[in-house]
């Protein structure tokens, strides 16, 4: 038995990662009420861009984490701007919106594999990983910090949702757009403010990852659907839903194959997404 | 005929096949589903293991195909009938993946990553299809049969009733028709048109590996009949025509063979973007998404 | 349809028609030079190998190897006064270009004896479609067990990872006692195939097993390695495809402070950065490796010739030595038998203690060569013959 603690352990680590990607997507989508998969992407363009900086052109990783987080929500803020924007202006369905974020992510999928190609790269080596022990389970600085960070960015999301004139702003938006616009708040700026957050976070999610094992191209789709399946899971626009779920997920693929095989994970991420869709489609907190 | 044409020929009326019969249900009846790319691999592998293993012959390989993608379409059909809108789209996804990761994992079955090679190319008729030109006659046959099916389809009560599904489900159900079954109904046959393609595709590469069958593929079907235009089958066959010819015409400008295989997919997301952005019906279509 | 639209469709059709044939037109001429010089200058040789995609790496030498081969033979005078020449098609490392490369050889280029797949998985999709259309397929570097006696028209000589398997299953359990091992295997076919054959030969030997696999995009292991490791394996057999893969499992294996014994799959022994890196964790792991001899006069001959014309060492000189044989081989069956695909495949099974880089080649009924793999195991860091 000695070998729960580590799997706890493991499942606290993945969850992290998953409640960072869930969080940041459910933010959006309580602005923008439709899927969007581009928020894949910007974990490619964070984890490509430190690669970049770090590995290619030898800034100090401080800098460069700082820098990749600001373009890659940069790059969504922009995104926002040239493309939603306008399907928006034109009343376009969220279907359409859906099928242009997913033409963007293959693009911008695409675009990376042409600047990098499909290998595989890694930046766990360039940094010292201190190894930490709790009892007999083991986990890395990296992990430590992915942890963290999740809580760090849950409390100031919800912070920033429920103290400032922003985050007020934001829930009055997800609430009901229309009456958000007629009560004067300007819906198209704060919604690529979300974007920039979100995206923003999205991105850290690369760099954490960049460091823990490694990034290549395609690494945008898997990262999403775990955030997806999450942010369902623990109710659509819900950020503590989406905290919450994100754990039960990490602890159910991690626990899962103790007694099924390791490769069948995924296929257990989305056996608990249909389960959850089925029996309580509204997730666990419901908005 | 040059075989290089013969070889594009082949592979447009296979993919044209899947856009016709996604179309049935996405287009027509408003179902965005991306299993797509599952069905069209139970088709495949079924008839795989069957001729390789079990030595049936191409028509009741193919028959089984379809069976199999129908009672899989029943389950996972019934299923998705709960889900609604965007979850809808997201459930299938999931199923895709299931699926996927079935072909993976259960190497006895399906030989794993290795793949099936060795599938015999079907005779019929008394025609010997290892020649190419042979199978594209084949090929083009069933293309033929399954658009002569989509087309009774859509022109009748039916298929009104599928696009009325589309537009408005709630007015039809408060009617009195039955759109769970109607839904159903026509996911199903999708499927098994599906399996179709997947057992032509299986015979004519003679070797099928799970990688064909993943949500990239299922993304690929969809850009085919949004570019080609939703609920409107000739454009599907556009639709397919055009974006089986451009990775060639990508080729023909001059691109190293693996910046070729990435500027593919880069046109492919960016054609969905512009079509989004400006002309959401397509080239053909008759419903604006 | 309205007239825009009639307009827009017709443009479409209009391109897409023009392109299809001029595409199809510059196609045919890049595929088919050897149309313009008449049949019977030179003998057709065709090459399939990985050109791009994960196994580029290997596939670039190896054409150069193969063009080197030929331009010394032709220079010598050639096979009965005829030239041979290469018709490459790539591969790419997976069964269904393998298979379409091999359809493209054959039907358009008419080839008698095609050298390839590389990959196995290149080799076990072209050869049903050698063998219907009676082309001798060669592989110089396939190491599937399941391509062993696979097909008349199939040989090789580059040993079935059977041998490794075995090799790796009779050191592990009856040298280092190791009767309980766990495997982290990777899922794809190369690597597959030496699980396979470890497994077979471990279990009859009484050894138990117990095995976790893993996608070649999984970045995860932790809870895989965790539970590998608490079932207290006598050692860990680290099977997978390319030596990156084999590092990111180093590496969470090192992160939850395990150190147990290890097993590896050929391609990793051999790379020196992944080795040097991990090398307190690779500490005494096992290997098995297709042995070369520098002492051979042809390998040596290879190497100074490959480092005059390209300037840079020969790369992955197990293969190098492989597949400068296959191209001599294809020209003594060539003069043994003639250009003909079904003659080439029966003489590939008389081949005895032929001369080659590889030292002397004898290639058994089933297509396989006798040749084996030989243990080795890690040592500070460098891969080193295995001693008890």
């Amino acid at each position: 038995m000695t070998i729960v603690p580590q799997l706890i352990v493991n499942s606290l680590f993945a969850g992290s990662v998953y409640a960072l990607m869930a969080m940041s997507f459910t933010l959006i989508f309580g602005a923008t009420k439709f899927f969007n998969f581009v928020h894949g992407s910007f974990t490619v363009i964070g984890g490509y861009a430190v690669f970049y900086l770090v590995e290619r052109l030898a800034w100090p990783i401080y800098i460069a984490i700082i820098l990749s987080i600001i373009v890659a929500g940069g790059v969504g803020f922009i995104l926002d701007k040239t493309v939603n924007l306008p399907l928006r202006k034109k009343k376009s369905t969220n279907t359409v919106k859906l099928v242009a974020s997913l033409g963007l992510f293959i693009v911008i999928q695409a675009f990376v594999a042409i600047l990098f190609t499909s290998q595989f790269q890694t930046l766990s080596n360039t940094i010292e990983q201190k190894i930490y022990q709790i009892g007999s389970a083991v986990f890395t600085q990296t992990q430590a910090v992915m942890f963290v960070s999740a809580i760090v960015v849950f409390f100031g999301i919800m912070l920033l949702l429920k103290f400032t004139l922003f985050g007020k702003a934001v829930n009055a938006l997800s609430d009901d757009e229309e009456v958000a616009k007629i009560v004067g708040i300007n819906t198209d700026k704060i919604i690529s403010y979300v974007f920039f957050i979100g995206a923003a976070i999205s991105g850290w999610v690369g760099i954490l990852v960049a460091y823990d094992t490694g990034i290549e191209p395609t690494m945008g789709l898997g990262a999403l659907l775990k955030g997806i399946i999450a942010a369902v899971v623990g109710g659509m626009g819900s950020v503590p839903g989406a905290f919450l779920g994100a754990f039960l997920l990490g602890f159910a693929e991690n626990f899962g194959i103790w007694k099924i095989n390791g490769e069948w994970k995924d296929a257990i991420a989305f056996g608990l997404l249909i389960i959850f869709l089925l029996f309580r489609p509204q997730g666990i907190i419901k908005k | 005929m040059p075989a290089y044409l013969i070889h594009l020929a082949i592979l447009f009326s296979i993919y044209a096949i899947l856009a016709l019969s996604l179309n049935l249900i996405f287009g027509y009846t408003g179902l965005m589903s991306l299993a797509h790319a599952a069905f069209f691999g139970i088709g495949a592998y079924t008839v795989a293991i069957l001729t390789t293993r079990y030595n049936f012959n191409f028509l009741s390989a193919t028959l089984a195909g379809i069976i199999a993608a129908i009672i899989l379409a029943a389950l996972i059909g019934f299923v998705l009938s709960k889900f609604k809108g965007d979850y809808y789209t997201l459930g299938s996804l999931g199923f895709n993946f299931i699926i996927f990761a079935t072909m993976l994992n259960l190497q006895n079955l399906t030989n794993g990553p290795l793949g099936i090679p060795g599938i015999p190319r079907p005779n019929f008729f008394g025609l010997d299809s290892s020649i190419d030109f042979n199978f594209l006659l084949l090929s083009t046959c069933c293309l033929l049969l399954v658009y002569l099916i989509c087309r009774f389809i859509v022109n009748s009560s039916f298929g009104r009733a599928l696009k009325a599904i589309r537009e408005d489900e709630q007015a039809l159900e408060i009617f009195g028709y039955n759109v769970r079954n109607f839904k159903f109904l026509v996911f199903v046959i999708s499927a098994g048109l599906a399996a179709i393609a997947g057992s032509l595709f299986a015979c004519f590469i003679t070797y099928i590996d799970p990688t064909t069958f993943g949500s990239n593929e299922s993304v690929f079907l969809w850009s085919i009949i949004i570019l080609g235009g939703l609920a409107n089958l000739r454009g599907s066959l556009l639709g397919a025509l055009f974006l089986i010819l451009l990775p060639e015409a990508l080729r023909f400008v001059g691109f190293p063979e693996n910046v070729a295989a990435q500027m593919r997919q880069l046109v492919y997301g960016l054609l969905l973007v512009i079509l989004m952005m400006y002309r959401p019906q397509g080239l053909m279509g008759e419903y604006k998404l | 349809m309205n007239n825009t639209t009639k307009w827009i469709v017709g443009v479409v059709i209009a391109a897409l028609v023009v392109w299809g044939l001029v595409a199809a037109n510059k196609n045919k001429n890049q595929r088919n030079p050897a149309q313009k010089t008449v049949m019977g200058d030179t003998y057709k040789v065709g090459v399939m190998l990985p050109l791009t995609g994960d196994a580029a790496s290997y596939g670039e030498p190896a054409r150069n190897i193969y063009q080197l081969a030929v331009d010394e033979i032709n220079a010598a005078g050639g096979v009965n006064s005829k030239k041979l020449e290469l018709i490459v098609e790539d591969s790419k490392c997976n069964g269904k270009d393998g298979a379409n490369a091999a359809q493209k050889l054959i039907s358009v280029n008419k080839v008698q004896v095609i050298i390839g797949g590389f990959c196995s998985s290149e080799s076990l999709a072209a050869t049903p479609i050698a063998e219907a259309n009676k082309v001798a397929l060669f592989s110089p570097g396939s190491s599937s067990p399941k391509l062993t006696g696979v097909s008349h028209f199939f040989f090789r000589n580059y040993p079935s990872d059977a041998s490794q398997g075995a090799v790796l299953a009779d050191v592990a359990y009856n040298k280092k006692s190791w009767k309980k091992v766990a495997m982290m295997q990777e899922q794809t076919d190369y690597a597959l195939g030496i699980n396979s054959a470890f497994s077979a030969k471990f279990k009859s030997l009484g050894g138990t097993l117990v095995n976790e696999e893993f996608a070649t995009s999984a970045t995860d292991f932790r809870s895989q390695l965790t539970k590998l490791k608490s079932q207290n394996p006598d050692a860990l057999f680290l099977d997978t495809q390319t030596p990156a893969s084999a590092a990111r499992v180093l590496k969470q294996i090192q992160d939850l402070k395990w150190k147990p014994h290890l097993i590896v799959s050929d391609i990793l022994p051999p790379d020196t950065a992944t080795v040097e890196l991990y090398k307190d964790l690779l500490e005494g792991a096992l290997g098995a490796e297709v042995g070369t001899d520098a002492t051979n006069p042809k390998f040596s001959h290879l190497q100074e010739a490959y480092k005059s014309k390209f300037n840079v060492d020969l790369p992955f000189a197990t293969y190098g030595q492989t597949e400068y044989d296959a191209v001599y081989m294809v020209k003594a069956a060539i003069m043994a038998v003639g250009y003909d695909g079904q003659k080439i495949a029966d003489w590939s099974r008389t081949v005895k203690d032929w001369e080659g880089a590889t030292g002397k080649i004898t290639i058994g009924a089933d297509g396989d060569p006798l040749s084996r793999h030989s243990p080795v195991m890690i040592q500070n860091g460098k891969m080193v013959p295995f001693a008890e």
